[in-house]
C-alpha cells in the first residue's frame, strides 16, 4: 500500500454516516450514484457580474455558461482578475449575478432573497476558504458543530454528527484543541469537516492549498478527492495550483470574466464509481 | 437560543479584560444612576406616604421656631373633626460637638399616640419617666447608643443643657432622625412654662385636612399670633423644597453618566463588532442568517449591560443597606434607600444600554455584503 492510499483507507474508514441529514451519504448515496450522476449540480447560463468600484465598472464575469455534473469535482482556474472567485462566490449564494441565470441544484438562486439564500446555504452549501476562517474562541468541535446549530437535532445528535466528521478527516484526537493550537493542513480539515457535517449538496472550496505547505496541501487535496470518490461530494474549487489538476474531473479555465474552454482531470477523466 | 449561549460567552470571553472594564464602567455608572435617581424618587415617596396623613402642623405665620401660645391647644382641641392635639417646643441640642446634630424636639408625655404610626417603642417608660425620651432608630446606630443609656443635649438656642435617658426608639418617619422628649422636663429646665413652638393636629379623616387646617387659622386671625397650618405633606413638601434644586440636579448627573457611558458601550460594541466582522462574514456564509447574527451580537450586548447593571444595582443596593448613611448633612434623605422601582428602572436602563450600544453596528455587520467581508473578488 503506498503511503496516500494508506492515507486515504486512514481518512475514510469505510462508509461513515457524516450527516444522517437529508440525503445521508455512503452505501445508500452509493447504491444511487449512476443515476445521480448523470443529473446536473451546478447550471450558470449567460452569467455576467459587474461591480462598480468608485467612478469604473468592473466586469468580473462576462455572459459565462457552465454546467458541472451532480457528484463531479472540478476546478477553475484562471489568472488573478480572471473572475473565478466571484463565480464561486454567486455559486456559493454570497453573491449576486447581474444577469443571467445561476441554478444550483434545482433551485435557481437569482430570485432569492438574502434570508431564503441564508437558509438554501445552511442546506445545501459547504464552504471552505483559503485562511481556513475558523473561529478562534472555538474548539475544533465547536467550529465543526456551528452549521449544526442552525439545525433542529439534539446536542447528542449534533455530537455524533461532529465526531463523524472530524473522523472523516482524520481529527478525531483534536477535537478540543482550539485553531491556534492546529497545523495549518489541521485547520484546513476541520474547515473542511465543518462544511461537509451538514451534508451538503456541493462542498465550494476557495483556495484550499493556498495557504499550505507542499505536503499539506497534497494531503487537502487527497481528502477533497475522497470526500468526492467516497462520499460522492459534488465538489467546485477555485486554485491556482497546478497539483490540483491531476485531483480533478475537469478544469474549468476563466480568463478575463470570460469561460475560455475546460480540460480533464490528469487523474481520471470521470468520477470513480464506488466499486473501484 | 440556549444553544447559541455559550457560543455568546465564549466570544465575551475572548478578551476578557475588555469585557470586565466593560462590565464595571457600566456598573459605575449605573451605580450613581441609582444613586442619583434614588434622591427624587425616594422624596416623592415620602410625599406619596404623608399625602394620606391625618396630621396637621400649625406655625406661627412669623415662621419656624416662634412661639404661640400654649392656650391654643385647648381652642384647636375643640374644632371639628380634630382628634388630638400635640404642643411641640423645638429644643434643637447639639450632642457632642457641632456636627453632632439633629433635630430634638419636647412634647407633652400624654400626646405621644400623636406619632403612633411612625413604629414608636418604650411608650410607657416615655409616660414614667420625666427625662426619657425616643430616639430615631437611625441617630442611636450614628452615635452607637442604646436603650437605656444616658445622654446630655447641649442647648444652641436655650442656654441650658438637658439630661435624657434612652427609653425607647422611633423607626421611621418624614423626618427620621427626631429625638422626642418631656416637655415638663423641658419647662423645668428652662424655668419658664407654657412655650409651645408648633401644634400638631390629628383629624379624623384625611379628607378634611385642608378644612380643619384653614379652620385653625380662622381660629386666630388677627390675634397676635397667627398660625399658618398645613396638611403633613404640605410640611414634609416644604422641607423637601428646599432640596429641590439638588434633586433635579442629580436626576440630570444620573441622566448624563447613562449617556456617557452608552457611549463609551457604544464605542466597545462597535470595535469588538469591527474586530470579528470576517467572522461575522463566515457564519453567515455557512447559514447564518443577518437576523440571528444581529440577535447574537446584541445578545452579547445586553449580557454585558445588565451584567454592568446588575452589579451597580446591587452595590448601590448593599452600600445603603449597610452604612445606612444616618449623617444628618442628608437632612430628611437620612433613611434614603434605593427603592426596589429605581433597582428595576435601573436595570431596564442597563438593557437600554446593551441594545441601542451594539445595535448600530451589529445590524451593519449582519447586513454588510458577505463578499465585501471577506475581500473574496478575485
Amino acid at each position: 500500500m503506498s503511503k496516500l492510499e494508506g492515507h486515504i483507507a486512514l481518512v475514510t474508514g469505510g462508509n461513515i454516516p457524516i450527516t444522517g441529514g437529508n440525503s445521508g451519504i455512503g452505501l445508500a448515496a452509493a447504491q444511487e450514484f449512476d443515476r445521480e450522476s448523470t443529473r446536473v449540480a451546478v447550471k450558470l447560463e449567460h452569467v455576467t457580474r459587474t461591480y462598480r468600484r468608485d467612478a469604473f465598472e468592473v466586469r468580473a464575469l462576462d455572459d459565462v455558461s457552465l454546467t458541472i455534473p451532480t457528484q463531479g469535482f472540478v476546478a477553475i482556474m484562471g489568472p488573478s482578475g480572471s473572475g473565478k472567485t466571484t463565480l464561486l462566490n454567486l455559486l456559493a449564494g454570497i453573491d449576486h449575478a447581474t444577469s443571467g441565470s445561476v441554478v444550483v441544484g434545482d433551485e435557481e438562486l437569482t430570485t432569492m432573497n438574502d434570508r431564503e439564500l441564508a437558509a438554501w446555504r445552511a442546506r445545501h452549501i459547504g464552504l471552505v476558504f483559503q485562511f481556513y476562517n475558523l473561529l478562534p474562541v472555538l474548539t475544533a468541535f465547536e467550529n465543526v458543530e456551528l452549521p449544526l446549530l442552525l439545525t433542529h437535532l439534539s446536542k447528542a445528535e449534533r455530537k455524533t454528527h461532529v465526531e463523524s466528521a472530524l473522523k472523516a478527516v482524520d481529527l478525531a484526537d483534536r477535537m478540543e484543541h482550539y485553531p491556534r493550537q492546529l497545523s495549518g493542513g489541521q485547520e484546513q480539515r476541520v474547515a473542511i469537516a465543518r462544511a461537509i457535517v451538514t451534508d451538503p449538496t456541493i462542498l465550494i472550496a476557495d483556495e484550499p492549498t493556498g495557504d499550505l505547505d507542499a505536503k499539506s496541501a497534497e494531503e487537502i487535496l487527497l481528502l477533497l478527492t475522497q470526500l468526492n470518490r467516497q462520499f460522492h461530494k459534488t465538489i467546485v474549487m477555485v486554485t491556482h495550483d497546478p497539483r490540483s489538476e491531476r485531483f480533478v474531473d475537469t478544469v474549468y479555465r476563466l480568463d478575463k470574466g470570460v469561460f475560455i474552454g475546460s480540460t480533464t482531470g490528469g487523474m481520471s477523466a470521470t468520477p470513480l464509481r464506488p466499486s473501484e | 437560543m440556549a444553544k447559541f449561549t455559550r457560543l455568546m460567552f465564549k466570544n465575551l470571553l475572548r478578551t476578557r479584560r475588555r469585557t470586565l472594564l466593560t462590565i464595571l464602567s457600566i456598573a459605575v455608572a449605573l451605580f450613581m444612576f441609582a444613586v442619583l435617581v434614588s434622591l427624587p424618587t425616594f422624596a416623592n415617596q415620602m410625599l406619596a406616604d404623608t399625602a394620606s396623613s391625618v396630621r396637621i402642623i400649625s406655625r406661627t405665620k412669623m415662621g419656624f421656631a416662634y412661639p404661640l401660645p400654649e392656650a391654643y391647644k385647648l381652642k384647636i382641641a375643640t374644632l371639628p373633626h380634630v382628634v388630638a392635639v400635640a404642643a411641640l417646643v423645638i429644643y434643637g441640642g447639639i450632642y457632642h460637638e457641632a456636627r453632632d446634630q439633629f433635630p430634638s424636639v419636647a412634647t407633652d408625655a400624654e400626646e405621644i399616640g400623636m406619632w403612633s404610626d411612625w413604629g414608636l417603642t418604650g411608650v410607657d417608660e416615655f409616660k414614667k419617666i420625666k427625662t426619657a425620651c425616643l430616639m430615631a432608630q437611625g441617630t442611636m446606630r450614628r452615635f452607637n447608643l442604646h436603650v437605656g443609656q444616658q445622654i446630655e443635649l447641649r442647648g444652641t438656642v436655650y442656654p441650658f443643657n438637658v439630661t435624657l435617658t434612652i427609653v425607647g426608639t422611633i423607626a421611621k418617619g418624614p423626618v427620621p432622625s427626631f429625638l422626642i422628649f418631656r416637655r415638663d422636663y423641658f419647662e423645668e429646665a428652662a424655668g419658664n412654662a407654657g412655650i409651645v413652638h408648633e401644634f400638631w393636629v390629628r383629624t379624623d379623616d384625611s379628607r378634611v385636612v385642608p378644612e380643619v387646617a384653614a379652620a385653625i387659622d380662622n381660629q386666630f386671625a388677627n390675634s397676635p399670633a397667627e398660625t399658618r397650618s398645613a396638611s403633613e405633606a404640605a410640611a414634609v413638601g416644604s422641607i423637601l423644597g428646599r432640596y429641590r434644586i439638588f434633586m433635579r440636579l442629580a436626576a440630570f448627573l444620573g441622566l448624563v453618566a447613562v449617556v456617557a457611558i452608552g457611549l463609551v458601550a457604544a464605542n466597545t460594541a462597535a470595535m469588538s463588532i469591527r474586530e470579528r466582522r470576517s467572522e461575522i462574514a463566515v457564519m453567515r456564509s455557512i447559514g447564518f442568517p443577518s437576523g440571528m447574527i444581529l440577535s447574537l451580537l446584541v445578545g452579547e450586548s445586553l449580557i454585558v449591560a445588565l451584567s454592568g447593571g446588575a452589579i451597580g444595582c446591587g452595590v448601590a443596593f448593599g452600600l445603603f443597606k449597610v452604612f445606612a448613611l444616618n449623617a444628618d448633612a442628608l437632612g430628611p434623605f437620612v433613611s434614603l434607600h434605593v427603592p426596589p422601582f429605581v433597582l428595576a428602572e435601573t436595570l431596564g436602563v442597563a438593557a437600554l444600554i446593551g441594545l441601542f450600544s451594539a445595535y448600530v453596528p451589529a445590524r451593519a455587520a449582519a447586513k454588510r455584503s458577505i463578499v465585501e467581508t471577506l475581500r473574496l473578488v478575485d
